[in-house]
């Protein structure tokens, strides 16, 4: 017998799905290639927030480096290409690897920290990872960026490529969410005392979360990399950390559905708003406010609350 | 044989000595209840022997054996299970999964922490709410729930801090039974309570706090009458 927290989480992924498969079917209307490339970039933000949301939404633990770890995927996979020439079978795995050891490392330090030095803690490290890159100019070429090779030509195949990278996330995610592990997350995201007194290794299981979420942005700057056959440090720029975090809350935190939800709708909005300046964050800004103050569950959470409630 | 055993236990907060050298033991299958008037460090003492606080001098045994760097989690899966004073669920998850979780930390396969999870909150009378979150529970449930938690698997012993406090008397007969049944069955109880009619009927045996230090410590009838204990509680002299 399925628990209510199972349920609740295969809904959110069946909401996903139906997302996604409505994304399927998008190139069918869809041939331009401008507004696919917008929406393979709402993919590459929606593995950046479904991996960001396992961390702060599931796990309780606010990092500010999604983003880094997407940059340091990259350049994982980037400088063994562009220096080595070294095959993509072998830079792929190894640009994950990259980001999820850094993210292991980090997480060994930072995870016994709490609240706002934790996340003080990870926007320093995103910094510095930053400048570090841009400015080691004999090995990482700096601002000028990576120039790779790219895997395929055709946009169409790069679109279902990141589809199904955001269809295994989802699943994956929700086989780990519905597990115990899963189960531990969540006692850590809502009282860690608590959680440690019950038996929960508490310190193990942040790292765990943390190296993860950081192997998804990792995948996430991989498949970027190759995309746009170019690695910059403009990746790990904290405004992206921004967009994420944007997407996540507006979506709905702690759901499955909303981190996909909200990265479609804030990058299609974004780009949307190109036209008109960059107002774009002040409009999200806007709306995290807002949503904090009176939908704490994002778009998600409003929308089950309008369909759970009693018909009178 | 003991089960837990506090020697010389001392904790200051700056220059306030909260627990200051006590020493005493629970042996297997007693119910012993701590009472003492509030700052005497009862709390202070349980977060000791569940390892949230390190003791500055004196030793804890488990089993007779000295537990050094005693953390939450050690004192968890050592057997050594913690009710809070100030109730600590975990709030966005409902009811049923936080017992399961308590489960599976044990050490339980998934299924089997549901199938008694299941059990137990039939048994706490919670199963009409066992699908909300848990903070949606009222007070009463929450203790109720979190009190649920330390029996998924059987503890060597229960630490239990105000168990009765703010809790409807329906509630408080659903867990003084359980305690009664589990205490037949031979579980070890060590409750801290400012409800001294439940302790007199609970427990054989209780200690007594005051400033940091165990002023009477016996059969539990005899240490309510013990002009000390009536002098800390009412401040007074004894009649």
């Amino acid at each position: 017998m399925r628990s209510a927290l199972q349920q609740r989480l295969r809904s959110e992924l069946r909401t996903s799905l139906v997302l996604l498969v409505l994304v399927a079917a998008v190139p069918i209307l869809v041939r331009n290639d401008y507004w696919l490339g917008v929406l393979i970039v709402s993919m590459y933000f929606a593995l950046l927030a479904g991996g960001w949301n396992l961390l702060a939404g599931y796990t309780g633990q606010f990092s500010l480096a999604p983003a880094t770890f997407a940059m340091l995927g990259a350049y994982g996979t980037g400088l063994l290409a562009y220096h080595w020439h070294v095959s993509p079978w072998l830079t792929i795995p190894a640009g994950i690897l990259v980001a999820m050891v850094v993210g292991m490392v980090l997480a060994g330090i930072v995870m016994r920290l709490r609240g706002p030095y934790l996340a003080l803690t990870t926007l320093s490290f995103a910094e510095i990872m930053r400048i570090v890159i841009g400015n080691s100019y004999g090995f990482t070429r700096g601002d000028l960026g990576l120039s790779i090779p790219t895997l395929m030509n055709d946009r169409l195949a790069w679109y279902y490529v990141f589809l199904a990278a955001v269809v295994a996330m989802q699943f994956g995610l929700y086989a780990l969410l519905r597990s115990r592990v899963g189960l531990y997350l969540m006692a850590i995201r809502d009282d860690e005392i608590g959680a440690a007194s019950r038996g929960v290794n508490t310190v193990f299981w942040k790292t765990a979360s943390f190296t993860l979420s950081s192997a998804l942005s990792g995948l996430a700057g991989v498949l970027y990399a190759y995309f746009s056959s170019l690695v910059s440090p403009e990746l790990g720029l904290l405004l992206q950390t921004g967009l994420v975090i944007c997407m996540v809350f507006i979506g709905g935190i702690a759901s499955l559905a909303g981190p996909v939800i909200g990265a479609f709708l804030v990058y299609l909005t974004s780009e949307s708003l190109r036209a008109v300046g960059g107002v774009q964050l002040i409009v999200f800004a806007l709306l995290v406010i807002l949503i904090a103050r009176f939908f704490r569950d994002g778009l998600w959470g409003l929308a089950r609350r309008i369909l759970e409630r009693p018909a009178r | 044989m003991k089960v837990l055993e506090a020697r010389g236990v001392t904790k200051s907060f700056g220059g306030l000595k909260a627990v200051d050298g006590v020493s005493f033991g629970v042996d297997y299958g007693e119910l012993v209840g701590l009472i003492g008037p509030n700052g005497s460090g009862k709390t202070t003492l349980i977060n000791i022997l569940s390892g949230h606080l390190a003791a500055d001098a004196g030793e804890i045994l488990v089993d007779g054996k000295p537990m050094r760097g005693l953390t939450p989690l050690r004192a968890s899966r050592g057997g050594i299970q913690r009710m809070f004073q100030l109730t600590r669920v975990f709030r966005r998850m409902p009811a049923l999964d936080n017992l399961v979780t308590a489960g599976c930390a044990l050490g339980m396969a998934l299924d089997a922490a549901q199938a008694r999870a299941r059990e137990l909150i039939e048994e706490l009378q919670l199963a009409r709410v066992a699908t909300l979150d848990a903070g949606h529970l009222s007070g009463g449930q929450q203790k109720l729930l979190e009190f649920g938690c330390c029996f998924m698997a059987q503890p060597k012993i229960a630490l239990l801090d105000e168990p009765f406090a703010a809790v409807h008397p329906t509630m408080k007969e659903i867990m003084a039974g359980f305690i009664r049944r589990r205490h037949a069955a031979g579980q070890t109880f060590l409750i801290v309570s400012h409800d001294m009619p439940v302790i007199v009927e609970l427990a054989a045996r209780t200690i007594c706090m005051n400033a940091g230090e165990v002023l009477a410590d016996g059969e539990t009838r005899k240490v309510l009458v013990n002009p000390q204990v009536i002098e800390a509680y009412l401040g007074g002299e004894a009649a």
